[in-house]
């Protein structure tokens, strides 16, 4: 199944691109990073010969030995809070936890260093960690393997959460977040990994950390969504008898509050869609917003598009759990049709 | 590709069998029916496990992992334990579930990707003796819950054994060192068995621990420990079974390091080849393959002959065929059945969210309700 994106942002000129997917854009980033910055060293379990089970990390072991790719034993927690350590000590490091789902074995010291040594100092020492992460349902894989549960750490102080949609915004949000000096917990939607390709370019660049991008502009209605959903978004926009503005919030946390309003304020309808579940998955936090600061301009309430309150399903019923353009559809038409 | 084979488990591990199928010292007291009962399951393992990888490569399976030269170990062990005790697995286990009859369709029905309630209505099935749990996918978890189990028993002086399946990979998660720690503080009637088969998906074993053995890791939790060759199935069930005794009898949990070697895939979504080169390390344990080995040992004392290996195969392949043919007749789960079992209410949240998804799947605008009051049409 190949998709195509939208060519990157017209302000970025550059001379040479390659037509790289998702994956193959964390690859090349991490590999840039590495080369520009010794400090950068990657940790996980199945990172090294294998490449990573996604291979996101393939041949960097070869080209930067052993202890640049650093094969840990499996333990999530052991790998975080050995992270935390070597960034004390000044290194950069990008850990890799294989899944979302089996991040919560590393809750400890996510908790209690990771997001907290910043904080604890008084600022005297920085924890520039990129945790990077598959996240994201659809792909027919065991429990714990289609996890979007980013609320945990969204809720979480002392952390960034980014999250890209194209392997453009791959490569310009996770430069960015590797050369952040705060820790960054880089979810990639594994369900895209390999869900078509664009124009990258091949040189080094970074894209901001704390903005939405403008995916589609609209007047009627306003979509907020990231990583794997912005495809339903855009799709649904393009089949509705409405005219659709689509934000890709990209950084989830902290939240680019001002485009948020902006778009809503103008378009006087908003609607989220996010797989999370909905009981407290980001799109509570964005309707709270909108309903705080732009109550005045609504013209319908928030409608939220989102997975069901339930530990994901098994493979047979997984589509069902999962929003898809249709469930964004009908989000966007119910606003649409609504009177006071 | 990097070569992480060099460094080799020590030998010296327990051993009755040797890879000849000749026996060292007595002969283990099992009869006839029970030696023929080893060795079906370890022929239905491997027909249910390569008839499974063919449903996976047509699409019918989603993900299968097979326990293939490894059979001797969970079967060994679970063999050791009596009706009601417990096991606590993986997806490595096939032979422990398959010793004690654990309805082969739901095994099949579950790698097919079925909701596990959907299985459980749509599949008549009769209960193990022995207990199994759910097989957990977040490795090591298993173990300390399996230790806790078994603390409960202690505490109400049943007669119940719990045992335990870790991966060597998986000894390195917080989880496994929690259950250690308080089996060795608590003595309860647990038995943590290592199935070592050298890696965890590409992290070969020596990644996992500084310890020259995964056994010795029990020295320091207090927890008696051995170590056997894992493809002996005599060896294996002789020490399961005298951890089994002493847990039984009061005196404690027992870790035992199981040695043996993963010859296939980790499962259907890996391919080995691209980071192991362990041609001459696999070589070697295919000739100490545990069914090869058991098969000569019986047919050298005159249990097996060519007429009973057809009728074991023959009665395997139409247990295979009748499970598979069972599972497919297992449905796709009602999409509402996501809303079951999450806590024993239906909160109003339930409630909504279930007529949204309800509306959707008939076609209709699921986000209608604007007073939480019902949906507009
Ligand atoms: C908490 C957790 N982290 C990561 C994984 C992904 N994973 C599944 S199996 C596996 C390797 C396990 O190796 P081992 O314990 O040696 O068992 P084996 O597969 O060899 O039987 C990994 C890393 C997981 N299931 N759970
Ligand atoms: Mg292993």
């Amino acid at each position: 199944m190949s998709e195509t994106y939208p060519a990157p942002a017209s302000d970025h000129d550059a001379d040479e691109t390659d037509e790289i997917d998702l994956v193959t854009a964390v690859n090349q980033t991490l590999d840039q990073e590495m080369a520009r910055n010794d400090s950068v060293r990657l940790m996980g379990y199945d990172i090294g010969p294998i490449g990573g089970v996604y291979r996101a990390t393939e041949g960097l072991l070869e080209e930067y030995g052993n202890e640049r790719v650093i094969d840990t034993p499996l333990s999530e927690n052991g790998i975080i809070g050995t992270a935390v350590g070597m960034a004390m000590a000044g290194e950069r490091v990008v850990p890799e936890i294989q899944f979302m789902g089996f991040s919560y074995p590393a809750f400890g010291q996510i908790m209690y260093a990771l997001v907290k040594m910043y904080d604890r100092t008084g600022g005297d020492i920085e924890v520039p960690l990129t945790v990077r992460m598959a996240y994201g349902g659809g792909v027919k894989a065991l429990e714990y393997h289609q996890e979007s549960t980013e609320a945990y750490y969204l809720h979480t102080p002392g952390i960034r959460v980014v999250c890209p949609s194209t392997p453009y915004q791959a490569k310009g949000l996770l430069t960015a977040s590797i050369r952040h000096d705060d820790p960054v917990l880089f979810m990639e939607p594994k369900k895209i990994y390999r869900g078509g390709s664009q124009p990258v370019p091949t040189e080094e660049y970074t894209l901001p950390l704390d903005a939405a991008r403008l995916v589609r502009e609209g007047e009627d209605v306003t979509v907020l969504t990231w990583g794997a959903m912005v495809r339903h978004a855009v799709a649904a926009s393009e089949t509705v008898d409405a005219d659709v503005e689509v934000v890709d919030i990209r950084s989830l946390s902290p939240l680019d509050v001002e485009t948020i309003l902006e778009s809503v304020k103008k378009t006087g309808r908003c609607v989220v869609v996010h797989e999370a579940r909905r009981t407290l998955g980001l799109g509570a936090e964005l309707s709270a917003l909108v309903n705080e600061y732009a109550l005045d301009r609504l013209k319908a309430p928030v409608k939220r598009a989102t997975g069901y309150d339930v530990h994901f399903p098994s493979h047979d019923i997984e589509d069902d759990y999962l929003p898809d353009e249709e469930r964004a559809q009908y989000a966007i038409e119910a606003v649409m049709n609504y009177e006071f | 590709m990097v070569e992480w084979t060099e460094r080799r488990p020590p030998e010296g591990e327990y051993r009755m069998l040797d890879a000849d199928g000749q026996l060292d010292g007595d002969p283990p007291e099992l009869d006839d029916d029970e030696l023929l009962a080893m060795y079906r399951t370890m022929v239905a393992t491997r027909t249910l496990e390569d008839k499974m990888l063919n449903m996976q490569r047509s699409g019918e399976a989603s993900l299968v992992a097979r326990s293939r030269g490894e059979e001797a170990t969970p079967l060994g062990c679970a063999a050791a334990l009596a009706p009601d005790d417990w096991i606590f697995y993986t997806y490595r286990q096939n032979p422990a579930l398959l010793y004690w009859e654990y309805p082969m369709a739901e095994i099949v029905a579950g790698d097919m990707g079925a909701e596990p309630q959907t299985v459980a209505e749509h599949l008549d099935t009769d209960e193990p003796d022995v207990n199994f749990s759910p097989d957990y996918t977040p490795v090591g978890v298993n173990t300390t819950n399996a230790v806790g189990m078994a603390m409960a028993d202690k505490f109400n002086d049943n007669e119940t054994v719990t045992m335990v399946f870790v991966g060597d990979g998986s000894t390195s998660e917080g989880s496994f060192h929690d259950a250690m720690n308080f089996a060795g503080v608590f003595e309860p009637p647990v038995v943590i068995v290592c199935q070592n088969n050298q890696w965890a998906i590409s992290e070969p074993s020596h990644r996992q621990t500084g310890a020259e053995t995964f056994a010795k890791k029990a020295e320091a939790y207090g927890v008696p420990h051995e170590r056997v060759d894992g493809n002996d199935v005599f060896a294996v069930r002789e020490t399961a079974e005298e951890a089994v005794e002493r847990a039984r009898n009061g005196d404690g949990p027992t870790f035992i390091e199981c040695v043996t070697y993963r010859m296939e895939e980790h499962n259907t979504s890996d391919n080995p080849d691209v980071y192991r080169d362990d041609s001459e390390q696999r070589d070697e344990w295919e000739e100490k393959d545990p069914l090869a080995r058991y098969e000569t040992y019986l047919r050298e004392e005159d249990v097996l002959d060519d007429d009973l290996a057809d009728d074991v195969q023959a009665d395997v392949d139409e247990q295979v065929s009748e499970a598979v043919a069972a599972a497919r007749e297992v449905p796709d789960s009602e999409p509402e059945r996501m809303f079951d079992y999450q806590i024993h209410d239906t909160p109003w949240n339930h409630a909504h969210q279930r007529a949204e998804l309800e509306r959707e799947q008939n076609g209709e605008n699921p986000f209608t309700d604007f007073t939480g009051e019902g949906f507009d049409e």
